[in-house]
């Protein structure tokens, strides 16, 4: 026998022995799974194919003789064999040049595919169902929303809880701060100019005592007979925002506390105040932005 | 067939230049496309902006954050429109990135602000908890490096024909006009004018004081740059 087979064999049975044990032979076995009994029987067969084909070509350099007649060219002695193409490769490669053509031609222009339109198809399929699907939505379901979209978008400045991160961003469980109000009495505002557009003039109360006494007024809620009542009117804040801080539409916003429509102003236009800048959100949908408001209301009640 | 090309070489190059310039013609022709001009409503960066977007570069923001919104859903719901190639004309080179270990910045002008942007840099976790970016407090003392902003204006504008001091058109109709002064001293200025609108909008007083002294902290510039991204 050949030294070449019987070293075939003897490599054959050391790769399955270490297949055997490295996979059936160890713990949990092939434990009668269809995955691991495939597994296995095509690891066998690969080392089976691997000697088989190794031992062939093996073999050929050994024994194999030249056979063929030389090109009439050659390159500094090395030279070319006249051999005929096989004719499956030939044929194969004329029908992919014929392709080629086809597609650079035909096949990719009148038939290609863009991701743009798969992102097209896509949004539209996805608003459809969104809108079909949430179209309704009142109350807890609609604050639910509001809350994963507050943490999708709106958390990242005010924080997890709506707190506004120590004074970083505006505290959301509260209309307004004092810090706030006295700011716009100072610097008027010009902010929601969509839908308030006439802004806020500076200066309407000078008197610090009377700004303070607005101030707490504002944020306590607006109570019967407080100190501020008398310097609210005095300013003129009822001439825009009502006697009670109700609002008015298109001349001054709600300050009694959130409603849908006040936070839909907000993320029109965005803010900018004595605590920072905010951006408007304009990339959040109709409802979503109904969410938020809904869960922004719910938070101060 | 093919022997008789290996025979005459002259024609076997004539064969391969053809071929190569064909491949070159599909690979070079669409830079020329109307798709890969300026998008509109794409201006050049300001000097203070440059200065920034070297602050970025320096300080590798690209290795965590990509500038490259994908077409998917997914992406555009967090990030905003997907990306254009013309957007990216005045990048040299852009800051695609190619891994996003925190968000994109494609657009991060258009949903964060000044004041965000101080906190964050300054601690990056009192803002988002849990978040493993660092704190980059050096910016707040280190000096953004106006010179060579400028330096760079002067060769983007007479090698690649970067319009500044030319009209721009914005994406409402109107142009606007970037503006580039014509020697450092006046390079410096415009970037100080910018710097002092940003830092209006800042709370750190000793980032304030320096750029009323005329001196501008990197974290000015970064955040000038990090507004413009939308």
């Amino acid at each position: 026998m050949n030294k070449l087979y019987l070293w075939g064999i003897i490599i054959t049975v050391l790769m399955l022995v270490f297949t055997y044990m490295s996979v059936a032979g160890s713990e949990g076995g092939l434990n009668n799974d269809i995955v691991n009994i495939l597994a296995i029987t095509g690891a066998v067969a690969l080392v089976i194919i691997t000697v088989f084909v190794v031992i062939k070509y093996v073999r050929q350099m050994q024994v194999d003789s030249v056979t063929g007649d030389l090109a009439d060219e050659n390159w500094d002695g090395i030279g070319e064999y006249t051999n005929e193409v096989p004719t499956g490769w030939a044929v194969t490669f004329l029908l992919t040049m014929v392709w080629g053509m086809w597609y650079f031609t035909v096949g990719y222009p009148i038939n290609s595919y863009s991701q743009i339109g798969e992102y097209n198809e896509d949004t539209v399929a996805h608003n459809t169902k969104f809108e079909a699907q949430y179209k309704d939505i009142t109350g807890d379901r609609l604050i639910e929303m509001g809350e994963s979209v507050f943490l999708a978008e709106c958390k990242v400045c005010h924080g997890i809880n709506a707190d506004g991160i120590d004074g970083k961003a505006a505290n959301l469980n509260q209309r307004i701060e004092a810090v706030s109000v006295k700011y716009v009495i100072a610097n008027g505002a010009n902010n929601m100019k969509t839908d308030f557009p006439g802004g806020m003039p500076p200066m309407m109360l000078t008197d610090s005592a009377q700004i303070d006494a607005v101030a707490d007024y504002i944020v306590s809620g607006f109570p019967e007979g407080h100190a501020g009542v008398e310097a609210f009117l005095m300013g003129g804040c009822t001439g825009c925002h009502g006697e009670k801080g109700e609002g008015m539409p298109f001349v001054g916003p709600k300050l009694n506390g959130f409603d849908i429509a006040t936070v839909t102003s907000i993320l029109k236009d965005g803010k900018k105040g004595a605590i920072g800048t905010m951006p408007k959100f304009e990339r959040l949908n109709p409802k979503q932005i109904e969410a938020v408001g809904a869960y922004i209301t719910s938070l101060s009640k | 067939m093919f022997h008789w090309l290996e025979k005459h070489p002259f024609f076997l190059a004539v064969g391969v230049f053809l071929v190569i310039s064909f491949a070159g013609l599909v690979e070079i022709l669409p830079n020329f496309a109307q798709q890969s001009r300026p998008v509109i409503g794409t201006a050049p960066y300001s000097t203070l902006e440059l200065a920034g977007r070297h602050v970025y570069i320096k300080n590798s923001c690209n290795a965590c954050h990509s500038q490259l919104v994908r077409p998917f859903k997914s992406e555009t719901d967090r990030y905003g429109h997907y990306s254009l190639s013309g957007e990216y004309a005045y990048d040299r080179p852009f800051l695609w990135g190619s891994k996003r270990t925190g968000p994109d910045l494609m657009r991060v002008g258009n949903y964060r602000t000044t004041d965000w942007h101080e906190n964050h840099m300054k601690d990056p976790s009192g803002v988002v908890p849990g978040s493993i970016m660092p704190a980059y407090r050096w910016m707040f003392t280190n000096s953004a490096d106006i010179d060579t902003a400028f330096a760079e204006q002067l060769t983007i504008a007479q090698f690649f024909s970067v319009p500044y001091n030319k009209p721009v058109p914005m994406k409402d109709g109107s142009t606007t006009v970037v503006k580039m002064g014509s020697s450092v001293a006046e390079a410096n200025a415009l970037a100080l004018s910018e710097a002092k609108v940003i830092a209006a909008d800042m709370k750190d007083q000793d980032v304030k004081d320096a750029v009323a002294n005329g001196n501008i902290p990197e974290i000015v510039a970064l955040i000038a740059y990090l507004n413009s991204l939308k």
